[in-house]
């Protein structure tokens, strides 16, 4: 009678939150992690690993994190045993069947579920309950029961996001143009100003609804939600579905020829004018300042 | 003699059975459907028959088309004994229906509605060859010549075989009372040859009415036994009320708890007979503002589909759905959305209700649709990705935009608007601003003015403040009945606590709601729309703008205003006090969307823009104003006037008005 924890490290804090939770269920908790070796991360030669190692120590439950990785790996182990799984709980009961509550519908309503099947198989809902660090992590190596089917899906490389450019939704400043930009040759300024600081491009909706900019660009409450240091915002008004997904910005630049434009009840700094004027006298000036 | 019964006989018991096997296999289709209260209404019900089934009401708001069919409709009633005088007379040549076959006048009405048909069969095939409208697009168009074919056959052989009995002087009534019969009888000479063709003219009448009625259940052509009992059954109540879903009736057992539609065993009856009913004459597709603006939806093409599926699983869901049911293994039905109907389609419909006021026989496309969409978010959890931020800002910000309930009331300070805390005595009118008109700042202006008048009139009004919450409109109509739904009960329970009994609301999307939506909740109100005030306050001259002849304004109807609720007069009044009115050629209950109905204000739009189209319309009829009751509309418009750099300016009936000097 034990409860067998996948511990992604023993130092991952939602592994640590999961050896806890496991706790609740009564039985000694043995935690374990996975010597992959050259193999990398292969969600089915793990789970089968965690079958193997189970059965070898008479486990009545297994139980993941819930994070991206547990959940993957736990979900294996749920088809290969051919037994239900409760994934992200927030509490969880020993008894047969087990009692958990989990979490449903991103996060709007907690579910009482009775879960049936042995072992029992369940991930835990990250900060359902705090971490504290784990006693003892037991590593195993792949087990000689995975196949070459479980062994391959697996991590083969791993590289940096991003192809070049700079991605919206993580980029430190932003450079947005709207209506007021007239063409999707008039970006040229809007670039050139993102490309001197580094920035991303971004645009309203009324320039996606123009075609001048794919939708991957648009900011707003059905583009792209950002939050980067500077925000500059050229010939956009400040419709409420552009501020939606700009609010989280630390400061906000708006350059607009209209001064009544609502934009500027919301700028930190401001511009009346002509982004075709101004933009491309803030690159010139950058330009000087760097010669 | 003997040998014409046994063959009317056998052809009856034919063409009866063929009919009947069909017909138990619809009506057991009906009676698997989920339930669905339809109950009550009898005196609408009884003139939704006489207006739109006898008087053709909806088939004639187009008049040409519409004629046709109330020919062909009405000669069907008039000729109806004439099949039995028929077969009475195929058995026996000198035998007829007491009291009807040797009536002259009735000669003479089977006469002129025999010729009716035929003028109506011949004008509908010029329609459908020649004139070829787009609304007939995707219909089965070789299924309706075969009908017209077989009507044809039935009337042309009537009147020969009325022709040719009285060229042998076997007419049981006076020649002359059917003068087009007695004209075709001159053809025929009193011989042996018109003998023959006498019992082959009644013959043909006969077998082809007999193969008619086999055919007719397997057709489309199944809306004459349907729509009758479609429209009995159809909405009595607002259009713009949706079918609550019951996840917590006790009286609803929990495997019976609908999530929408998912398969054809989801739907409910009368969706069932939704799809029997459709004739697929293209009416709905014609108005609708996502096909006419390049979307892949057709709201025709939606009940095609839906009743493909229900045919095709139609017998696995019977067994499903039967009492003997259970024990084995449960049939495998297709999914609807992406084989039914597909996706992209579901996620197009703005809820406008265009095509449900549209069609003739009282089919309500918008339950189908949000129906599928209910199923997509709720059990699949499959919708568009953009829409997403709004239902989670809903949640956790009990607005679509994710604003900080705090500022709800920013729009009032200084405005002197009372916000009615918990305990305060209540107020004669609550004074529902809603999200919109709270927050966008182009929408704003619709509150800041309305209160401004309230006060200027001297009415008794508060406001809820931060207590205000979103009435669920956009997640329901996403297909979100949870979110819907705890929003709802939180909105009653504040409004019923406060002991609120009448409700001014800015957005026709609120109104519809709180008005039609929450008495479902235990939320009773009189809801009325701040134009309905402001036109009475005006006609009690307690409001007095001063009219501007030179200002020509055109009015956009929401349709969640003109058409769900059928509040036409008094933003129009409140334009005709400021201003010179002229429509537009789409206004009143046949308005154009503005495209963001439907929760499509978070959405993103594919294709051609609805609210560019609406706005060139507007932009044609030569006003410089471009009048708005809703704030969605007011957003939506006012972008398409900026995309199309329109020399229109939009704004809201209680700007207008202020405008004018009424809150000086």
């Amino acid at each position: 009678m034990t409860t067998l924890v996948f511990v992604e490290s023993a130092e991952d804090e939602l592994s640590q939150q999961a050896v806890v939770m496991a706790g609740s269920l009564g039985a000694p908790v043995s935690a374990v992690s996975i010597d992959t070796g050259s193999l990398g991360f292969a969600p089915a030669a793990w789970a089968q690993t965690l079958v193997d190692t189970a059965r070898e120590q008479g486990a009545t439950a297994i139980i993941a994190p819930g994070s991206d990785r547990g959940n993957e790996v736990l979900a294996h182990v749920a088809a290969k045993l051919d037994q239900p799984m409760a994934a992200n709980c927030t509490a969880i009961a020993a008894g047969d069947p087990v009692s958990v509550t989990r979490v449903r519908w991103g996060g709007s309503l907690l579910e009482e579920a009775q879960l049936h099947g042995s072992p029992a198989l369940l991930t835990t809902a990250a900060h359902a309950v705090a971490a504290e660090p784990i006693a003892s992590v037991q590593t195993v190596a792949i087990s000689d029961g995975v196949s070459d089917a479980d062994r391959a899906v697996h991590v083969s490389e791993t590289v940096p996001a991003g192809g070049g450019g700079v991605s919206l939704a993580d980029a430190d400043v932003v450079v947005s143009g709207g209506r007021g930009v007239g063409s999707a040759e008039g970006f040229s300024v809007i670039e050139e100003l993102a490309a001197l600081l580094g920035a991303a491009v971004g645009c309203s909706r009324a320039v996606t609804s123009a075609g001048w900019r794919p939708h991957s660009d648009q900011v707003g409450q059905t583009g792209t939600k950002i939050s980067p240091e500077i925000y500059i915002a050229c010939g956009i008004s400040g419709a409420t579905q552009h501020m939606a997904g700009c609010k989280g910005a630390k400061h906000l630049l708006a350059i607009n020829p209209d001064g009544e434009a609502s934009i500027f009840s919301s700028a930190d700094y401001g511009v009346i004018g002509d982004l075709h004027e101004v933009v491309p006298a803030i690159s010139a000036e950058i330009r000087k300042v760097r010669g | 003699m003997v040998i014409g019964a046994v063959a009317l006989a056998a052809a009856l018991g034919v063409s009866g059975w063929l009919f009947t096997t069909r017909v138990e296999f619809l009506v057991s289709l009906i009676r698997a459907g989920a339930p669905l209260d339809r109950s009550g209404g009898r005196e609408r019900r009884v003139r939704n028959e006489a207006t739109i089934v006898l008087g053709q009401r909806k088939l004639l708001q187009r008049l040409v088309p519409g004629l046709i069919h109330a020919f062909i409709f009405w000669g069907f009633l008039v000729l109806g004994p004439t099949i039995v005088i028929a077969m009475i007379g195929a058995v026996s040549k000198h035998a007829t229906f007491p009291w009807l076959g040797d009536q002259g006048w009735y000669a003479l009405l089977d006469d002129i509605f025999a010729v009716l048909v035929l003028v109506g069969v011949v004008s509908a095939l010029y329609i459908r060859k020649v004139v070829r409208p787009k609304r007939f697009d995707g219909s089965h168009l070789g299924e309706a010549d075969l009908i017209l074919a077989m009507i044809a056959t039935i009337v042309i052989s009537l009147l020969l075989w009325h022709a040719s009995r009285i060229a042998l002087g076997l007419n049981e009534w006076p020649r002359h009372w059917a003068p087009v019969s007695n004209l075709l009888s001159h053809l025929f000479a009193d011989n042996q040859t018109t003998r023959v063709l006498e019992r082959v003219f009644v013959w043909i009448h006969v077998l082809t009415i007999l193969a008619f009625l086999a055919y007719l259940p397997r057709s489309k052509h199944l809306h004459i036994a349907s729509a009758a009992f479609n429209v009995w059954y159809g909405r009595t109540g607002p259009g713009g009320k949706l079918e609550t879903l019951r996840f917590d009736d006790p009286s609803v057992p929990e495997d019976e708890i609908r999530f929408g539609a998912g398969t054809a065993a989801d739907l409910t009856w009368k969706e069932v007979l939704d799809t029997y009913s459709c004739t697929e004459c293209g009416r709905c597709q014609d108005v609708c503002p996502a096909f006419a603006t390049g979307k892949t939806l057709s709201p025709k093409l939606v009940i095609m589909g839906l009743r493909d599926q229900v045919f095709a699983d139609g017998a696995s869901v019977i067994r499903l759905r039967g009492s003997e049911a259970s024990g084995g293994v449960e049939p495998e039905l297709a999914p609807l959305a992406g084989n039914a109907v597909p996706e992209e389609s579901i996620w197009d419909c703005v809820t406008c209700g265009a095509c449900v006021q549209a069609c003739p026989v009282s089919i309500e496309h918008i339950d189908h649709i949000v129906d599928l969409r209910r199923h997509l978010v709720m059990v699949e959890s499959s919708f568009p990705a953009e829409a997403e931020p709004m239902l989670r800002d809903i949640e956790r910000a009990s607005n679509p935009w994710g604003k900080s309930q705090s500022d709800r009331a920013e729009w009032a300070h200084g405005l002197g608007v009372r916000v009615l805390e918990p305990g305060d005595p209540a107020p004669e009118y609550l004074y529902w601003v809603g999200c919109a008109t709270s927050f966008d700042e182009r929408a704003r202006a619709t509150a800041e003015n309305t209160a401004k008048l309230l006060r200027k009139a001297g009415v008794d009004f508060a406001i809820l403040g931060p207590r205000e919450a979103c009435t669920g409109d956009p997640a329901r109509r996403i297909g979100n009945e949870y979110v819907f739904q705890a929003f709802a009960e939180q909105n009653v329970a504040t409004l019923n606590e406060a002991g609120v009994t009448k409700i001014i609301a800015n957005c026709p999307h609120c109104f519809n709601t709180l008005g039609n939506e929450y008495p479902d909740f235990g939320g009773e109100y009189e809801v009325i729309h701040h134009s309905e005030v402001l036109a009475r306050l005006v006609a009690e001259g307690r409001l007095k703008p001063q009219r501007d002849e030179g200002l020509r304004v055109t009015y956009h109807d929401s349709c969640y205003l003109a058409r769900h609720n059928d509040v036409l007069a008094p933003p129009r009044e409140l334009v005709a006090a400021v201003g010179q009115p002229v429509e537009m050629q789409r206004s009143g209950k046949q308005t154009f969307c503005c495209g963001a109905g439907g929760a499509h204000m978070w959405m993103e739009e594919r294709a051609s823009q609805i609210n560019d189209n609406r706005v060139r319309e507007a932009a044609a009829t030569g006003a410089s104003t471009l009048a708005v009751a809703c704030p969605f509309c007011t957003v939506m418009l006012d972008d398409g006037v900026q995309g199309a750099g329109a020399e229109l300016r939009v704004a809201d009936v209680a700007t207008l008005l202020v405008q004018a000097g009424a809150a000086d």
